[in-house]
Parts: C-alpha cells; structure tokens; sequence
C-alpha cells in the first residue's frame, strides 16, 4: 500500500536547490540584459540599445595634424593624403575666394572633414532611433539614422546620408587561416562563425555627400565618397576626463589611391559655454 | 534498494544540473577580440621639424630640454642604434606591426600579447594574467612594463618602467617617470591604438594621440640589424651637440616657414582648443617671402 504522497520539493535539501537554482537564473539574465532593457527584453529602438551615452556637449582636442587644423594650409599642402594624379590636379587649382562667392564655402565642413574642423560638438537623439550631432564650426547638423539605408534618389547634401549601427563585432577579412572568413561556393569570402561581442561602439556609414574638401586648402573628395566613422567613448586614468574618440576611413576612388583614416578626439564638458557658432568660411580654419 | 533512492534522486535533480550549464550560455559573449597578425600602418607623422611643437600640451621644463636638442644628437654612437619605446616606435618611426600571443615559458598557457614593430625591432609583452608591475627601484626599459585588462571589446594596458625617451624625433622629451596608457581596438580590418601620455615632469596634462594600421596577412617584416661603425661618427668624441638656453638659430624657421606665430608652435595646452585660434590672429607673424615653403606653394 502506497504512503501519502509527498509534495514536490518538500525536504530542506530541495530547497536549498530550488533557491540556489533561481538565483543563478536571475543574475544570469540580470547579466544578459542589455541598457535600458529592464525587463530583459530586447531593445526595440537604438536609443534603448545604446551601450554607450554619446550625448552631451564636447570640445574638439587638436594634438595632431595641429597645422592643417587650427591654420588653412597653404595651396599645394597636401603631403598626408594619398591623393591620386586627379586630385593632386584639383588641389592644386583651389581658389577660396572662388568658393565663397559661388556658395561653396561649406565645402570643407563636409561629413568626411567636419570633424577635423576645431570646434564643439552637440549630439542628442532627436527621435529614438535618430542621433543628432550638431557643430558649432560651420554650423552644421549630422543626423545618425539608425535602421534602413539610404532612401532612392537621396539629394546629396554637405553631411550626406547616415545609417548608424551600435557595433562590437567588426570580422576581420582574415585569409592566414586561423579563422574568420572562408570561400563560399561561389568564392566569395563569407563568415563561417562570427564571433559575437556585445556592441560597445557606433558605426556609422556616410554616402550622398555634395563634393567637398578633406582639408581647409581645397584637398578634394567626390560625390561617391564613401565615409564610415567608428566612435569610442572612455575615460582616461590620469584625469578621468570623458573622450570621444573617432576614427574615420574615407574612400574615395575617384581622387584617392586608397583610403585615408583620419582620427580625432573631443573632451567631454558640463554644458554649451563656450559654443560658437560660425558660418561656413573658406578661408578660415573654422 | 539504495542504489535505486541515489539514482531517483540524481533524477529529481537533473533540472538543477541542466540549468546550471545554461547559465554561461546566457551570459554576454566575452569580449575578447583576435588582435593578432600583421598590422600594416597609416600613420601620418607630426613633428618632423625642428621648432615643432605644435599640439603637445608641454610645460616649461620640456619646453626648454626641447629647445637645446640639435639634430646631430643622432649621429652620436651611442644613439646610432638607440630604438624608440614601442609606444613612440609604433607612431614616429616606421611602424608594421606583428602581434602574436605570448605564452608561458613553462606551461605553455597563454599570459598575454606581443607587439612587435619594425623599425630597431622593440617588442611589448602586455601581460593579461594579473601579475603585478615591479617595484619602484626596477630597472627601467625601452619598452617598460606592461599590464593589460579587457574593457569590453578593447584592450587597455598601461606601461611604467620606460627610459626615458623622445616624444617626437626632433627631441621633445619624455621623462622616465612617465606612463602611458594604450587603448587598442579592432574595427574590422582596422586598428586603432590611442595613446595617452602622462608625463608630469614635462607635460601639463596628459597627451592624446592616435594611429591606425591596416590588416595585411602577407606582410613581411624586415629584420633590422644595427651597429656602430667602427671608425665612430662624424662628431667627435666627448662633443654633445646642443643649444644653450635662447641660442638655438634654427627654432623658429619651422614657424616662419608655415605661418604661425613662434609661441604658438611652442606648444602648451591652451594652444589644443578651438578658441585658440581667435588669439592667434593677434599675434605675430615673421614675414613669409622668402620661406622654402612659401616659394613651393606660390
């Protein structure tokens, strides 16, 4: 004859398991979770998925390339960009005067310069899945957009068109043999088992640019430019000062015999003293 | 009998044992990432002029051991094969990149990554494993000493221990009590490394700046043997050239040649931010007429 049956977890070894078990489960996905993701679900727009808080005011930092940047370089000064026969050829006609009687002063505050240009930053997000940069140098808007890509006959514009993403696994064209990419069956290189990371930095893609300048002194880019800018955010150890890091790959195969990658940084600051907006001036280094 | 009650309760429990190896899977993914391989450099050096000073946040001290450097510091023997700390050597000099991962003599474990550059071959261990940097009184090196974490996707180390050395190759200095702290990233077939340079004996802040190399798996990477000749240098033994204090003739042509006001090539951390510039168009400027530079671009 059976005894009574006994109820599920009913001895104290049951649940002493049953609690270790659920506390495990929760700091578990606790862990898992992402920025503003408090109900462990996943984020539906960019803002939410953010792993980094880019908002803010900053202010550019000028430690490299200082006299191409805080000065307009003379015409012809264009030893660090690989520039081709062609756009040797246009750097070398430059005329500033000519730019801002036609209306292309804006020319070199351009997406692929602008942040080259001394000055401050102000980015927020004008929507959930739009950044906005705005820049007092030159005055102009950048807008991130998060999702889709460049709609059908986009006019192109100074700061062209942007699709953002929140990266953290950028796979490397890797042909050694030691992973990444393999042939498919029509030979193109393919990512057999991509490494997943947690996206830790803004990717952002840049096409349909009016053609502009990579310097001040007329250095040109075209209108098939293709501009993609990766941004860092961290703190240094010595003054624990915020920075913004940007490192920026501009292909050009109309005036560069390669890419060029241009970096710059900005410091974080409290708030807008200190902004200044200017208008577009071809003859000023901002 | 008892066999049978262990068995029913190593089932019971089965669900416990499941959820525990579903625990790792559900957490974030590591973030570490292959930095190895051949890095191929884009670097676009400043500071390739004596008087260049432009954009280093210098304090007087390192302002004055700049202005007495001479160029013919180089040809001394005992510079001739003298390499750079990697951290310089990786943005002044010529600068392919190998990193390969470091493993421990004896156990073959992995405890960090090798940098290896081209130019007088320094190499950096970065060490990962925790280990602990020496004391004070340890010797000093080219390449220092190296302790490194993971911050997300990026590595981080900080170096102590370096000799001290040049900021740039036209003798801006860099004191032996400086450290650096490196940040190298991965954004697909790019590298980037920033450098931030804490030096309190000749900077007034820390000194940002940053490289990129390009992936190139079928680089290859010279060996680069030094010596020093054996009938010497052209500068005779016992001479260090240099420049008294305010006696050095050649500091402003840099200035001169591009325009810029002589203080302002100078240096100092004011000179980094963007209002700068309004104060620079107060200041002088030596005419420009008859400059090398000047002439070219006309």
């Amino acid at each position: 004859m059976a005894g009574p049956r006994r109820p599920a977890m009913s001895t104290p070894m049951d649940r002493v398991f049953l609690v270790a078990a659920l506390s495990l489960f929760a700091s578990a996905n606790l862990a898992a979770q992402r920025p503003g993701d408090a109900q462990g679900a996943r984020p539906t727009t960019a803002r939410a998925a953010a792993p980094d808080d880019l908002t803010g005011y900053w202010v550019s930092i000028v430690t490299e390339m200082w006299r191409y940047r805080m000065l307009v370089p003379d015409k012809g000064d264009y030893v660090k960009v690989p520039l081709n026969p062609e756009g040797r050829k246009v750097a070398d006609a430059w005329d500033p005067a000519k730019d801002q009687a036609s209306g292309n002063a804006c020319k070199s505050y351009g997406a692929a310069a602008i942040l080259q240009v001394p000055g401050r930053l102000h980015i927020y997000w004008q929507d959930d899945n739009t950044l906005r940069m705005d820049t007092d140098s030159g005055t102009q808007t950048r807008l991130f957009r998060f999702g889709g890509s460049p709609p059908p006959n986009e006019p192109p514009t100074w700061q062209g068109y942007s699709v953002a993403m929140w990266r953290g696994d950028e796979p490397r064209d890797r042909r050694d043999g030691q992973g990444g990419p393999v042939q498919d069956s029509t030979g193109r290189l393919v990512i057999a088992q991509p490494q997943r990371k947690d996206a830790d930095y803004l990717k952002v893609v840049t096409t349909h640019m009016r053609p502009g300048y990579l310097q001040k002194n007329g250095v040109p880019y075209s209108g098939n430019a293709i501009v993609e800018e990766y941004f860092d955010r961290f703190s240094d150890p010595y003054t624990h000062n915020t920075w913004l890091s940007v490192t920026t790959v501009i292909s050009d195969p109309q005036y560069l015999i390669e890419p060029l990658i241009t970096h710059a940084h900005f410091k974080k600051i409290s708030d807008s003293s200190g902004w200044d907006p200017t208008p577009c001036r071809a003859d000023e280094p901002r | 009998m008892r066999l049978t009650k262990i068995i029913n309760w190593k089932m019971k429990h089965v669900w416990f044992l499941l959820l525990l190896l579903a625990v790792p899977a559900s957490r974030p993914a590591q973030a570490q990432v292959d930095l190895t391989g051949e890095w191929s450099p884009r670097v676009y050096n400043d500071h390739m002029d004596i008087g260049d000073y432009t954009g280093i946040p210098l304090n007087e001290a390192g302002r004055l051991r700049a202005e007495s450097w001479h160029p013919e510091q180089l040809d001394l023997p005992e510079n001739l094969c003298r390499p750079h700390p990697i951290d310089i050597g990786l943005r002044v000099s010529v600068s392919q990149l190998r990193i390969t991962t470091e493993l421990d003599n004896e156990t073959r474990q992995p405890v960090g990554l090798r940098l290896h550059v081209a130019w007088q071959e320094p190499e950096q261990v970065i060490y990962l494993d925790g280990r602990p940097h020496p004391s004070a009184n340890a010797p000093h090196k080219w390449s220092g000493f190296s302790t490194g974490h993971w911050e997300r996707n990026t590595l981080v180390y900080t170096t102590d221990h370096l000799k001290e050395a040049y900021l740039t190759r036209t003798g801006v200095p860099k004191s032996d009590k400086a450290t650096v702290t490196t940040r190298v990233r991965r954004y697909g077939n790019i590298l980037t490394i920033t450098f931030i340079i804490n030096d309190p004996a000749y900077l007034t802040e820390p000194y940002i700046r940053e490289s990129s190399w390009v992936y190139d798996p079928n680089q290859v990477i010279a060996p680069f043997p030094c010596e020093i000749t054996p009938d010497g240098t052209i500068i005779p033994e016992g001479k260090v050239p240099s420049f008294l204090p305010g006696k050095n003739d050649i500091l402003n042509d840099f200035a001169t040649e591009y325009g810029i006001p002589p203080e302002s090539a100078s240096g100092g951390a004011e000179t980094l931010y963007p209002e700068y510039i309004k104060k620079m168009k107060t200041m002088k400027v030596a005419p420009r007429t008859t400059t090398e530079h000047y002439k070219r671009t006309q």
